[in-house]
């Protein structure tokens, strides 16, 4: 009976869109660095801790009020403790384990084996528990029990939950912790050191009523101050004896002082490359509407120095390490990883909508449709323009899903004709195109407000700007209308086309965003 | 540009694209390869032609003054070797080079081609207007490569024009309804946009180019008011 209702309550939990969707909300908001709310509440704690530790300082010296130090001691650990257990909730999940463990039995065709899905159960959440941070948050909750006096030393173990929100120093940690068996070493070859010099500091010098080493304590105090190369000269060895250990303390002092110093900038070195590109990456999780390019050759370099003044980023990956780096030297965002496979894109741990379009500018027509593929199997609208450099397979990357293709030597082609055919006209449509140029076309956007303010062509007043409206592009009828007459309506989503003196259009666009109409 | 013959330099995708393209502009076009092997091994005919400075042999047989000359060597220096030679021979030939970047665009130019196609920034230059200009890219593609009715146009002033020897800001362009006036371009071949002061104030004369947008019957209707297409 009991068994059955422990499975229907899983069954219930784990298919109730409710609860899942809460318990989503509660790990993204404590666990999701992605998560735009997260750092709300990691400012919270943040604030929390500081105001405990400020208490606690204050308390020392000075008398404090009541309510401080109920809001220090109840509030906050109140707190805390909410946040353990929501942890502690999210960390995993029941209802899956036990459901899991039902149907795994149910296809066996043999009694569901409950005590094996709590063991399971038991395993997973104390491992939580027992995890570093987990006793640190359970720790700082102590001083709730504010009666037992030596439990408010607790409050300091707050400042340790400091730890969880600052990102640089899990990155430290988890830097220094590749050189565990080094940092080991080094830890067996000190205690040894500090062991026999305290043992042979105190057979020496505890005898000797001048001498300030009277206890073990003493001995072993000197020589932990004597090996970190402290050197406080509270305690000093007084005999011959005694001053020959410390000579032998000493070199080892400075030996372990160099080897920890060298091992901790030859972990850093090490991971140095690996941090930027976590912290790149962490960067992109921020990132909206970025290119995304595929390759850093000759037509991506030229690309990006015309797209370094446009409002969005540009991300390389690059799997030739030369590439990357010269991507990195001309001041760009670049990655060495494959673009064709699927394990860099789940590196990235980017959403596809934040990616405005996917570049594939190799100059080599396999790498590209390869590419294309590895990107279309991860998402079908994602647009990708591709270079083609050999025409034959032009069909190739058109089933493998590319959206644009650009062929430069059809390109070269078409030029060409156009300039003989009409080359003053064509030289005004290039300069017109050329970033080099004064006069510029540009895309106006029209929003709410400037159909607030106009609501026909013939209102705009663009002429005392010097700009000519090339036309209107209408997003309902997907239609350009040309040289419009004054009378054509425009609609919240069309694009103006303007062609101008660049400050004078970008003055235009202010005009039609400033002018109010008159009541 | 009244040539009758286009010579196209270069045995690769370019040489041929450029035949292509322009193919129905000229009465003959002429591919010539500077490896004899290739000569024969496809389906477009090809010369033999070695960068020694003996044009003779070509001379004789096309006649340079009447041609356009296209360097599209896939070698950039021996583009450029090419170029200043033409150009050292035939001071009037006009030449159009393909270059693989600025850089040799920039030595085809000193070299003495008229117009050099630079290939890796033009490209560039095409996906970035694809990617930040989408609208205004499509309008000036179609206007460009008459992909539909729109046309881009050159208009002449000539003597009977009727708005010859006005000043361009007296001119009412709104009287020719259905175009868009773009550019100037003087009789000294400087090209400039109608919209700078300068321009505003330029008198129109006798063998002024105007560059004007529109659908073909407003354009025909504008070159029957004031001039002649060139």
């Amino acid at each position: 009976m009991l068994r059955r209702l422990i499975v229907d309550t899983a069954y219930f939990l784990q298919t109730s869109k409710r609860y899942q969707a809460r318990k989503k909300f509660f790990y993204k908001l404590l666990e999701d660095d992605r998560y735009k709310y997260k750092k709300f509440v990691d400012i919270l704690m943040v604030m929390l801790i500081f105001t405990s530790v400020f208490i606690l300082i204050r308390e020392v010296k000075h008398p404090i009020h009541d309510y401080m130090f109920y809001f220090n001691s109840y509030v906050i650990s109140f707190i805390f403790f909410i946040e353990y257990m929501l942890r502690l909730w999210v960390s995993s999940s029941i209802s899956e384990i036990v459901v899991k463990q039902a149907e795994h039995d149910s296809f066996l065709g043999r009694k569901l084996h409950l005590l094996k899905a709590f063991k399971t159960l038991f395993h997973l959440k104390m491992k939580y528990i027992l995890s570093v941070r987990a006793i640190i948050d359970l720790l700082a909750i102590l001083p709730f029990f504010h009666e037992l006096r030596l439990l408010r030393i607790f409050i300091l173990f707050r400042v340790f939950k400091l730890f969880r929100y600052a990102k640089s120093f899990q990155t430290l940690a988890g830097v220094l912790a590749t050189k565990k068996f080094e940092f080991f070493t080094l830890a067996i070859f000190a205690s040894i050191v500090i062991f026999v010099s305290s043992v042979l500091i105190y057979v020496m010098e505890a005898n000797d009523e001048a001498s300030p080493i009277n206890t073990l304590f003493d001995a072993i105090y000197w020589s932990i101050v004597t090996i970190s190369t402290v050197g406080y000269g509270d305690v000093t060895p007084i005999s011959s004896e005694g001053r020959f250990v410390a000579m032998i303390v000493i070199t080892a002092g400075i030996a372990v002082l160099a080897f920890t110093t060298s091992l901790v900038v030859s972990a850093l070195t090490e991971k140095l490359d690996e941090i930027r590109e976590v912290k790149t990456i962490e960067d992109l999780s921020k990132l909206k509407g970025f290119y995304l390019i595929c390759g850093y050759e000759n037509v991506a370099k030229e690309l990006c120095r015309k797209l370094r003044n446009s409002s969005h980023h540009i991300i390389i990956l690059d799997e030739d390490a030369t590439r990357v780096e010269n991507a990195k030297q001309d001041g760009l965002t670049a990655l060495h990883y494959n673009p064709g496979s699927v394990e860099s894109y789940k590196k990235l741990n980017i959403d596809s909508k934040q990616i405005r379009a996917v570049l594939c500018l190799r100059e080599d027509d396999v790498e590209n449709v390869y590419t294309a593929l590895t990107l279309r199997s991860i998402d079908k609208e994602i647009f990708i323009l591709s270079l083609l450099m050999n025409d034959t397979n032009r069909k190739k990357l058109t089933f493998a899903g590319i959206n644009q293709i650009v062929y430069p030597q059809e390109l070269v082609g078409m030029i060409t004709k156009e300039f003989i055919g009409k080359p003053v006209a064509f030289e005004a449509i290039h300069e017109l195109r050329s970033e080099d140029s004064n006069v510029s076309i540009d895309e106006i956007a029209v929003t709410q407000r400037i159909v607030e303010n106009f609501t026909s062509v013939g209102e705009f007043g663009n002429d005392d700007y010097r700009v000519v409206v090339l036309g209107i592009y209408k997003k309902s009828t997907d239609r350009f209308f040309f040289n419009p007459i004054d009378s054509t309506l425009i609609e919240t989503g069309d694009f103006i086309v303007a062609i101008g003196y660049g400050a004078f259009i970008k003055e235009f666009e202010l005009h039609l965003h400033t002018k109010v109409r008159d009541e | 540009m009244n040539k009758k013959v286009a010579l196209i330099f270069g045995h690769n995708k370019y040489a041929l694209e450029i035949a292509q393209n322009v193919a129905q502009k000229y009465k003959f076009v002429k591919l010539f390869s500077l490896d004899e092997a290739k000569v024969q091994d496809t389906k477009y005919e090809f010369e033999y032609f070695d960068l020694s400075d003996d044009w003779s042999s070509i001379e004789e047989k096309i006649g340079l003054e009447n041609s356009i000359a296209f360097c599209a060597l896939d070698d950039d220096a021996q583009n450029i070797f090419l170029t200043i030679s033409l150009r050292a021979h035939f001071q009037s030939l006009h030449i159009i080079a393909i270059a693989s970047n600025k850089e040799n665009a920039n030595k085809l130019s000193m070299a003495g081609a008229n117009k050099v196609i630079p290939i890796v920034e033009t490209t560039a230059d095409i996906i970035a207007n694809m990617l930040e200009l989408p609208i205004s890219n499509k309008v000036l593609q179609s206007i460009l490569f008459e992909e539909n009715d729109l046309k881009i146009a050159q208009i002449k002033i000539d003597e009977k024009t009727k708005i010859k020897d006005e000043e361009i800001a007296n001119i009412d362009w709104s009287r020719y309804r259905g175009i868009i006036v773009l550019s100037l371009m003087h009789k000294d071949m400087k090209s400039e946009f109608i919209y700078s002061s300068k321009v505003k104030k330029h008198i129109l004369r006798s063998g002024d180019i105007l560059v004007v947008v529109g659908y073909e019957k407003d354009i025909e209707n504008f070159r029957a008011i004031i001039g002649s297409e060139v």
